[in-house]
């Protein structure tokens, strides 16, 4: 497999693994619903995106969620603690999503720690993004409002 | 040519074939989308943006990110939000899939064509995918048209 045959399998099995997961990032946000916009604020899930987007390694993800949690605990919401470390386990649980699709990849190049964590970024990237139009969608517009 | 490659140009034939039927039959349910949406606030680079989107990505789900954060982010709903139109297109667009894969399906066992080799697996999606950028085609066509009209 040439190179760029190689790249447009990875995008399109990418994309097919985004589309089945919307559903699953709709859940998660739809299971946490009562935290929305008020404990859980819209800014809070516009930073965790930028977060998202521009980490360089899976491990910053990481931490600004872990930061999170422990700044919900100092202040005692502890409900929002736990939707930071539902989250944390969810994002870290695509872990083994990426490594089941590099191995479906047979890449030309032998595929080391650096490829996973590029895979596992983008796909927590992915699934954020869809957690965050689907918090948006269902978020009541007047309680949003009174914020 | 093998008949292998036979059977996919085949397969390619009747997929396309099956999209543009579909197609023809989406234009009046887009044109009441676009009636719709002439009475929001929205003006023709919006919507001309979902259009543009859907063309352009690889992902269903990016075309329903993108409505639900719309929705999500129009509180005064005067735009996306109004009438409950953004939600509605996003279900409808859902709803593709089962379109999709009736295609396929057909395809499959209809047209007696790549029964003797497996079929993409992904297929259903880029069907889906496929009819989701046919229908938001009529609804920005209809839609710039009503606008015009409605501004003439």
């Amino acid at each position: 497999m040439s190179n760029l045959e190689y790249l447009l399998k990875r995008k399109q099995r990418i994309a097919a693994w985004s589309d089945r997961w919307q559903a699953e990032a709709a859940r998660f946000a739809d299971s946490h619903r009562d935290l929305l916009p008020k404990r859980i604020t819209n800014a809070q899930l516009y930073g965790l995106g930028n977060v998202v987007r521009s980490a360089r390694r899976y491990a910053d993800i990481e931490r600004f969620i872990r930061r999170q949690a422990e700044k919900a605990e100092r202040t005692g919401r502890l409900d929002v603690q736990g939707y930071w470390n539902d989250l944390k386990d969810a994002l870290r649980k695509l872990h083994d999503e990426a490594q089941a699709l590099l191995k479906t990849l047979l890449s030309p190049r032998t595929s080391g720690r650096e490829d996973l964590d590029m895979l596992h970024r983008e796909l927590a990237r992915l699934y954020v993004q869809h957690l965050i139009a689907h918090s948006l969608y269902w978020t009541p517009v007047k309680e949003e409002s009174e914020q | 040519m093998s008949e292998q490659s036979v059977q996919e140009v085949a397969l390619r034939v009747a997929l396309e074939r099956a999209i543009a039927r579909k197609s023809d039959e989406y234009d009046r349910r887009a044109r009441e989308y676009a009636d719709r949406l002439t009475s929001t606030k929205l003006d023709k680079t919006q919507v001309r943006g979902l259009e543009t989107l859907a063309s352009t990505t690889d992902k269903v789900s990016d075309i329903t990110d993108w409505l639900k954060l719309r929705v999500g982010r129009d509180s005064k709903r005067e735009g996306w939000a109004k009438d409950g139109v953004g939600r509605d297109l996003v279900t409808e667009l859902e709803g593709l899939r089962r379109d999709a894969r009736k295609i396929v399906d057909e395809l499959r066992v209809g047209e007696g064509i790549a029964l003797a080799y497996p079929v993409d697996p992904d297929l259903e999606r880029q069907v889906h995918l496929r009819l989701c950028r046919e229908f938001l085609k009529h609804l920005a066509a209809h839609f710039e048209y009503l606008k015009a009209e409605q501004e003439r």
